[in-house]
């Protein structure tokens, strides 16, 4: 069973079944988006995945790749995806996917 | 399950004074080489060095395929691994790679495993200029040209975002064709699953729970058959983890001569991965001098509970959710391979139950005496490394069933 599967959440799954799609075809910005967005979204469901101190909110934030793309982050929580180019490698846009993938598996959701 | 000893050349400076003395380079060099002569004795199957660069105490090994060229004339069977090569081109040009790897390789009858990265710490990345968030193209595009450079006669050239060269036949070519086994440095979790889709080998250079282990083989095969486009010509399918090694006749002694060196890999580690070690003062800071003066309670906290990592301080007894976090914490406490050989190998048939290919100990770390290190090497070669090779033909066996189907060449050691 692929580890996408595992996604519990219809929407989320959906989306990461396409970034997976768009890994395949080689539009590998559409995967970073789509891995970004995903991350965000369970931040946003998971508000407690950013509480406790500052260095512990702050990792939830740093874990996440910036290798090209980052986290645009207004009041502590992070709100958007901004990319810094436009051109992703294969294995950047990899790893963004198993980020996101592994972190959603992870928090059940 | 196969075993290797790994080199960061660890040299922690003395508590008391700023500087080494004079010789302590050439003598960690030395004793490194006779461990690593002893391990070949033993029936150890790899030698991995790593390629660090200004990274005061926690590694003196900037030049590794010099080291490893001189321990393929004291060795006989030992593969020599680069673990691995800094492959973004600002560190080494590509063709340099390939001429460096495949020289190895002819020295050494054929014995190189080809490990590849890009490093993560501030001092190296600022040192040669290497833009953070580029590195893992770089190393990308540096990568899959040096294997053409192996391989093609004459290498059509190439222009690419990050270097470029006309075309050159680049010479010598590595004894073992295509060329030897592909491997890539994988800190986190996503990496090895890069190196599966890009039929690489995942050296795991953190430190894994048997569990862990066991998801990601499952994972790397499922996406070795289903997913794999080869960066190379051949594919070497492997994983290979990091575990501590300290054996002694009893736990105790064992704890005792390897707790210290175990946590100062830690430590030291977590120094230069973080904003302090961006802040680092060349020839100046004493990281020896503060990991001592830290509680011990705290060392495992990188730099005594200022929350590095978000060890959150370092009496912290759950362990960290994040994965980075915690294979520093890990990596600090007693475990893995910090034991009697009964406790040893009652650790590592978990991993081998799990279908790991290789465990990596990390046996020279810290202020370790050599004499121990040498202890050490030897109990495990004389009293648990041979039931393991044993039942290596298990294993094989096992991966030929999760290799069946997949049509591209194999070079693999494992």
């Amino acid at each position: 069973m692929a580890k996408v599967d595992r996604i519990q959440d219809e929407r989320l799954r959906s989306s990461m079944e396409a970034a997976h799609s768009s890994l395949r075809a080689g539009d590998h910005r559409d995967v970073v988006q789509r891995a970004g967005e995903a991350y965000i979204e369970l931040l946003r469901r998971k508000p407690e995945l950013l509480q406790g101190d500052g260095f512990q909110r702050q990792m939830r934030i740093f874990m996440f790749p910036r290798l090209g793309a980052h986290l645009e982050v207004e009041g502590g929580i992070p709100v958007r995806v901004v990319f810094d180019r436009d051109h992703f490698g294969f294995t950047e846009a990899v790893t963004y996917y198993e980020f996101a993938v592994d972190n959603l598996v992870r928090e059940g959701l | 399950m196969k075993f290797g000893l790994f080199y960061e050349h660890q040299l922690p400076r003395p508590y008391d004074r700023d500087d080494w003395d004079p010789g302590a380079e050439h003598t960690i060099l030395k004793h490194a080489l006779d461990q690593v002569e002893l391990a070949d004795r033993l029936g150890f199957d790899y030698v991995f060095e790593v390629e660090h660069h200004f990274l005061e105490e926690y590694s003196h090994s900037s030049a590794p395929e010099v080291f490893l060229a001189a321990a393929s004339q004291r060795t006989k069977q030992i593969r020599l691994g680069h673990g691995i090569a800094l492959m973004p081109p600002r560190y080494n040009h590509p063709a340099r790679v390939a001429e460096r790897i495949a020289t190895l390789d002819l020295v050494s009858d054929g014995r190189v495993e080809f490990g590849t990265g890009e490093s993560a710490s501030e001092m190296e990345l600022g040192g040669f200029g290497v833009p953070r968030e580029e590195k893992k193209l770089m190393w990308e595009e540096a990568t899959r040209e040096c294997v053409k450079m192996m391989t093609q006669s004459p290498y059509p050239g190439y222009e690419g975002a990050y270097f470029g060269m006309p075309p050159r036949n680049v010479i010598p070519k590595p004894l073992q064709k295509p060329h030897p086994p592909l491997w890539v440095a994988s800190s986190r979790r996503e990496t090895t699953m890069v190196a599966a889709r890009l039929g690489m080998g995942s050296l795991g250079f953190a430190f894994e729970t048997p569990e862990e282990a066991q998801e990601r083989v499952a994972q790397y095969f499922d996406l070795v058959r289903e997913e794999c486009t080869p960066i190379g010509v051949a594919i070497n399918p492997a994983l290979a983890v990091l575990s501590s090694l300290s054996c002694f006749d009893t736990d105790e002694e064992a704890v005792e001569k390897g707790k210290e060196g175990t946590q100062f890999f830690s430590y030291s580690l977590g120094y230069y991965y973080s904003p302090l070690g961006a802040a680092h003062e060349p020839s100046k800071t004493n990281i020896y001098r503060r990991f001592i003066d830290t509680p011990e309670e705290q060392r495992m906290g990188i730099l005594g509970g200022r929350g590095f990592g978000g060890f959150g301080g370092g009496d912290e007894e759950v362990e960290p959710e994040d994965e980075v976090k915690r294979a520093l914490w890990r990596a600090a406490k007693r475990g893995g391979c910090i034991g009697s050989p009964d406790f040893v190998r009652d650790t590592l048939r978990k991993y081998e139950d799990a279908h790991l290919d290789v465990m990596i100990f990390v046996a020279q770390a810290g202020a370790r005496k050599h004499e121990d290190v040498m202890d050490s090497i030897y109990r495990f070669g004389t009293k648990v490394l041979p039931e393991f090779q044993e039942r290596h033909a298990m294993h094989e066996r096992w991966r030929a069933e999760q290799l069946a189907g997949v049509e591209f060449p194999v070079n693999s050691s494992i």
